[in-house]
């Protein structure tokens, strides 16, 4: 790891840019599960599978 | 080895950019084609609004058989997060991104609440409706989950609609911002026609399988319709970057206060909140009246709903036109308040002897004056907006128009039934009412606004570009 915060690496983006299109692939993912949850949990209450 | 890598960096190198969802910096003119792409976004946000208060709001009552008084709720949901829209236009203004981003990352998680709330919406109404074995379900749990649904809904549209105009006033230049306004919406108004009449004919043969598979068919065509429509607008911009580290900026309150404060700029918001509200009032109420008063058939009805969104894409028209030359935003919105004024007044002549003809008449005067008034009050918001502050500037005029468009929605229907409860009255005596109310509105926005035309003054000068400055200040490089 460099310690040059200005350094551009070779996928055309510095460390700071790099974690940050890595926040919004992270943030995707929590609510995207989160919802996933909420519609499965949805789905079971109204027709209830395995059992 | 060595060899490879660096023949496949090479590769990346050169290949990535035209991948990635980054506009090349600052091209000096925006074409048509990229703004007709960013304008898709609001064919997302008027096919959720049709969706919530049109087709869910019947499915809802008829199909589902949920009470009224719930559904009714729910349809305030989105009401809710409307005021906030000024607090998101202030937050993209003022965020801080090491890619330079402003308005993306809003426009995106926007997408994400309008998709989340339709991933869950179908079958959060099915348990409402206490389908299958949700009979057993508490009553508390279809409520809340519904509730959650279309909040996310409503909350991602206010967020997308106001990023996204905000956005679109970034890209383009004053001389053009007329003709983004219109393209904006009719796109608005293509959305919600075009979904409208698929999500009917979709819905016919009604089915639960059915009611999820258009539901969330709705949420995967919002994705794409988004993405499609931001991709490649916004510059990844270092040198902005660097600038939204070092700048700072004013709280929330004080910049709401300093917003406020502008010359003009409450009396703008007055009238365009009593504008709203006037024509917003006849929207729900035209087909009934059509029908319990002029005797006028369902399949006629609905094509006075077609005349009346035709007479506001010609109001569109002539308002790009017109103040695409040049014209004062301010007199053209007062015209449109104007007109609206003879067509109210037609309308309810119609039950006095007028006729159909002054029925029709009435409705597409009032819809050219909706198109007039709407397009030429957010052509002022763009042009009165200060550089730094265009989101906040338009998350004003959003929470403006939202919040009074869903009041006048929800008080003509109970105007009506109030009046309808009274004893004795004719069937068409609570549409009088209402379009009553209607006229007196737009006649107080009128007054409101005649003193804006003495002073011409009130344009913000310094703090917007001139109207014909040439391209050295790209406003897409601008921080503040």
């Amino acid at each position: 790891m460099s310690d040059d915060p200005d350094k551009v690496w070779p996928t055309g983006l510095t460390l700071r840019e790099a974690e940050e299109v890595h926040s919004y692939m992270i943030d995707g993912t929590r609510v995207f599960g989160v919802i996933a949850l909420l519609a499965h949990i949805l789905v079971a209450v109204s027709t209830p599978w395995l059992g | 080895m060595l060899n490879y890598r660096s023949f496949a960096l090479r590769k990346l190198t050169s290949v990535a950019p035209r991948y990635l969802p980054f506009a090349d910096v600052a091209t000096p003119e925006v074409p048509l084609s990229r703004l007709l792409r960013l304008s898709l976004f609001q064919v997302t946000v008027g096919m959720a609004l049709v969706l919530l208060v049109g087709t869910l709001n019947r499915v809802m009552i008829v199909e589902l058989a949920v009470p009224a008084s719930i559904v009714a709720i729910m349809l305030a949901m989105p009401l809710v997060f409307a005021p906030l829209r000024a607090l998101i236009g202030y937050k993209s203004d003022t965020h801080r991104s090491a890619l330079g981003l402003r308005r993306v990352p809003y426009i995106w998680k926007g997408t994400m609440c309008q998709f989340g709330g339709f991933a869950i919406m179908p079958f959060a109404l099915l348990v409402l409706s206490g389908f299958g074995e949700a009979v057993d379900a508490p009553r508390w749990f279809g409520i809340s989950a519904a509730a959650l649904a279309f909040l996310l809904v409503g909350a991602g549209l206010h967020m997308v609609q106001t990023v996204g105009l905000a956005l679109a006033t970034d890209l383009v230049h004053e001389d053009d911002q007329p003709k983004a306004v219109g393209l904006m919406y009719v796109m608005l108004l293509f959305g919600m026609v075009a979904s409208a009449l698929l999500f009917g004919s979709l819905l016919d043969p009604y089915s639960p399988a059915r009611l999820i598979q258009v539901i969330q068919g709705a949420a995967v065509v919002t994705v794409t319709l988004n993405l499609v429509a931001l991709w490649k607008q916004e510059p990844r911009d270092r040198a902005r970057a660097a600038r939204m580290d070092t700048v700072q900026h004013p709280p929330f309150e004080t910049a709401l206060r300093g917003m406020a404060s502008r010359p003009g700029m409450l009396r703008l918001l007055v009238v365009i909140a009593l504008g709203t509200f006037g024509y917003g009032m006849a929207d729900v109420l035209l087909e009934p009246y059509g029908g319990q008063a002029l005797g006028l058939s369902v399949a006629d009805t609905t094509k006075l709903t077609a005349l009346l969104a035709g007479g506001t894409l010609i109001g569109f028209g002539i308002a790009s036109r017109v103040l695409g030359q040049g014209g004062e935003p301010r007199r053209v919105g007062i015209t449109g308040t104007l007109i609206g004024i003879p067509g109210f007044a037609a309308i309810i002549a119609a039950s006095f002897g007028g006729g159909l003809f002054a029925f029709l008449a009435g409705t597409i005067l009032t819809g050219v004056g909706a198109g007039l008034f709407g397009h030429a009050t957010l052509t002022a918001t763009m042009r009165t907006a200060p550089k730094g502050q265009i989101g906040l500037a338009l998350g004003l005029w959003g929470a403006v128009q939202a919040t009074c468009a869903g009041i006048a929605v929800a008080l003509a229907g109970i105007v009506r039934d109030i009046v309808l409860m009274g004893a004795g009255t004719s069937a068409t005596t609570p549409y009088l009412v209402v379009f009553s109310i209607e006229l007196v509105t737009l006649a107080l926005a009128v007054l409101v606004a005649l003193p804006m035309m003495a002073g011409k003054t009130y344009r913000a000068k310094g703090a917007t570009n001139a109207p014909h400055s040439t391209g050295t200040d790209q406003p897409s490089v601008e921080v503040t």
